[in-house]
């Protein structure tokens, strides 16, 4: 896998979050994650959630995982956060294995997961006073944090008073108030409205730029993933494994509504038809069709084709 | 009985006794529970012992305690210690148990681990459902307490109740009666609704 130029991708905002990113050490280059031949089997009967899965996410870049429920997308995302043990093979971060979970691998969940009983600020600062930050330098950091999210006026409210959107951004500055290497995104507008789902992945794609984070994303939404990635990963279901990479090329910053990121969005939904298919058939009874299944694949991804 | 300041005596001594035996038994009952809730082994061999306890009202542990420490203030707070931390303890497990997945797992991922996750985050998660235990604990408290002291001569509210039982007094008997109400509702007001308030003002919800 090569190595990217991020100096390249830096799109310039002029907002005050690019004073902060001085004090951020750009992207460095290699290989931020790896995953090599992992597996991971679960429970009694051993159910294989993922099989044989190995990645590469190079340092600054932003690769999707795409792939419908049960293709082990959020396995992946778990297993780099060191929330889940694989049953076979290694997961890296840079040269070394990861053995559990770790602030310099923040994770961004699908409902937000906020503490209740802090403010916005107190999230915020949560992860920093865990790493022994002294209470001016906390104060300092969730300032910035917040303004880049631009929830600054919003610091004294509680997670309750916040809509989802506000939540996820928050959810996004917590994650980053470590400085961690990688950012790893659990479908994290998955429970919100079309508009702010948009609002917010050019967000994603302004911090990223900003920030230069390795981003691992993942989402079921096959537009997001174009819209955010540099690599999607495409992933198949049952058991969970992953399917093929397809490199997007498209300038940044991009737009949901740019007719490419469409074609590109209709091409790759095609190609995931079949998976998508198989779930559906799972999870019905006999007499479910999906529509327009015939479209996609080829004879060898139809299921019990020829039997 | 207000003017010669027996009253004001029986109520400092009961409150005394309520509050320390209530802050042992929170101390005891928030360990025990959360013990109860994430040690197998934990709730294996104790769990069935406490809830076994749980249903034993607390006075009936009396007279074994009169046994142990004879007639003393240890006999006392045997009984308001035993009465409240079993359901303070049953609470707080219920309410750990309750935890959301993801709020420790985001805190996992934060770092944090052991006895600071414990401490910073699984058990302010718990606090709404702990406060349904607390305050059940605080009745429980202030219920074994008099009926402790109705049974041996003590100096509180309760022998206050069997003076007046003794001498016939049935406007004393009343007064000590509408005076015991009167702290129940006050301990409400001024401490619980404030915790309640709080708690819905950060949660967004009307606590349990």
């Amino acid at each position: 896998m090569n190595v990217f130029v991020v100096a390249e991708r830096r799109v310039g905002t002029g907002s005050p979050a690019e004073a902060w990113t001085a004090a951020v050490p750009s992207g460095r280059a290699g290989t931020a994650i790896a995953l090599d031949g992992v597996s991971l089997r679960v429970g009694e009967g051993e159910v294989e959630i993922l099989r044989d899965a190995s990645l590469r996410v190079a340092a600054g870049e932003l690769v999707c995982l795409l792939g419908p429920s049960g293709s082990g997308k959020s396995t992946i995302l778990n297993l780099i956060a060191g929330l889940a043990r694989p049953s076979s093979g290694r997961v890296l971060e840079g040269e070394s294995p990861v053995v559990g979970p770790g602030p310099d691998r923040a994770v961004v969940f699908q409902d937000a997961a906020l503490f209740p009983w802090l403010t916005l600020r107190g999230n915020v600062e949560f992860p920093l006073e865990l790493q022994g930050f002294k209470a001016p330098a906390r104060a300092h950091r969730s300032e910035q944090l917040l303004r880049m999210v631009h929830l600054w006026r919003f610091q004294d409210r509680y997670p309750h008073e916040l809509s989802g959107g506000m939540r996820q951004r928050g959810a996004i500055a917590r994650a980053l108030a470590t400085d961690p290497a990688v950012l790893l995104m659990d479908e994290p507008f998955a429970a919100l409205d079309a508009q702010t789902r948009e609002i917010l992945q050019g967000e994603v794609e302004r911090i990223w730029s900003v920030t230069g984070k390795t981003v691992v994303f993942v989402t079921h939404n096959v537009r997001e993933a174009v819209r955010l990635a540099d690599r999607i990963v495409l992933m198949g279901t049952r058991p969970g494994r992953i399917l093929h990479e397809e490199r997007i090329d498209l300038p940044r910053p991009r737009d949901a509504n740019d007719e490419r990121v469409a074609v590109l969005a209709n091409a790759l939904s095609k190609r995931i038809a079949s998976e998508v298919e198989k779930v559906a058939r799972e999870e019905a009874d006999d007499a479910w069709v999906v529509p327009g299944a015939h479209r996609a694949g080829g004879p060898g991804r139809r299921l019990g084709g020829g039997v | 009985m207000v003017r010669d300041g027996t009253l004001a005596r029986a109520v400092l001594t009961s409150g005394v006794r309520l509050i320390v035996g209530y802050s042992v038994a929170l101390v005891l009952g928030v360990p025990l529970g959360t013990a109860l809730a994430r040690s197998r082994m934990v709730k294996q061999s104790v769990g069935p012992v406490v809830l076994g306890l749980s249903s034993v009202p607390s006075i009936c542990w009396l007279p074994l305690a009169i046994l142990w420490f004879g007639l003393s203030e240890w006999a006392i707070q045997l009984v308001v210690v035993l009465g409240a931390a079993l359901p303070v303890a049953v609470a707080t497990e219920s309410a750990v148990r309750h935890v959301p997945p993801g709020i420790e797992r985001a805190a996992r991922t934060m770092g944090a681990r052991g006895a600071r996750l414990m401490l910073t985050v699984t058990l302010p998660a718990a606090l709404p459902g702990m406060l349904a235990g607390a305050k059940i604990g605080w009745t429980f408290a202030l219920r074994s307490l008099m009926a402790g002291e109705l049974l041996f001569v003590s100096g509180g509210l309760g022998q206050l109740l069997e003076t007046g039982r003794d001498l016939g007094d049935t406007a004393l008997v009343l007064a000590v009666v509408v005076v015991i109400v009167a702290l129940g509702r006050a301990s409400e007001v001024l401490l619980f609704g404030r915790i309640d308030r709080e708690i819905a003002r950060r949660w967004g919800v009307e606590a349990v």
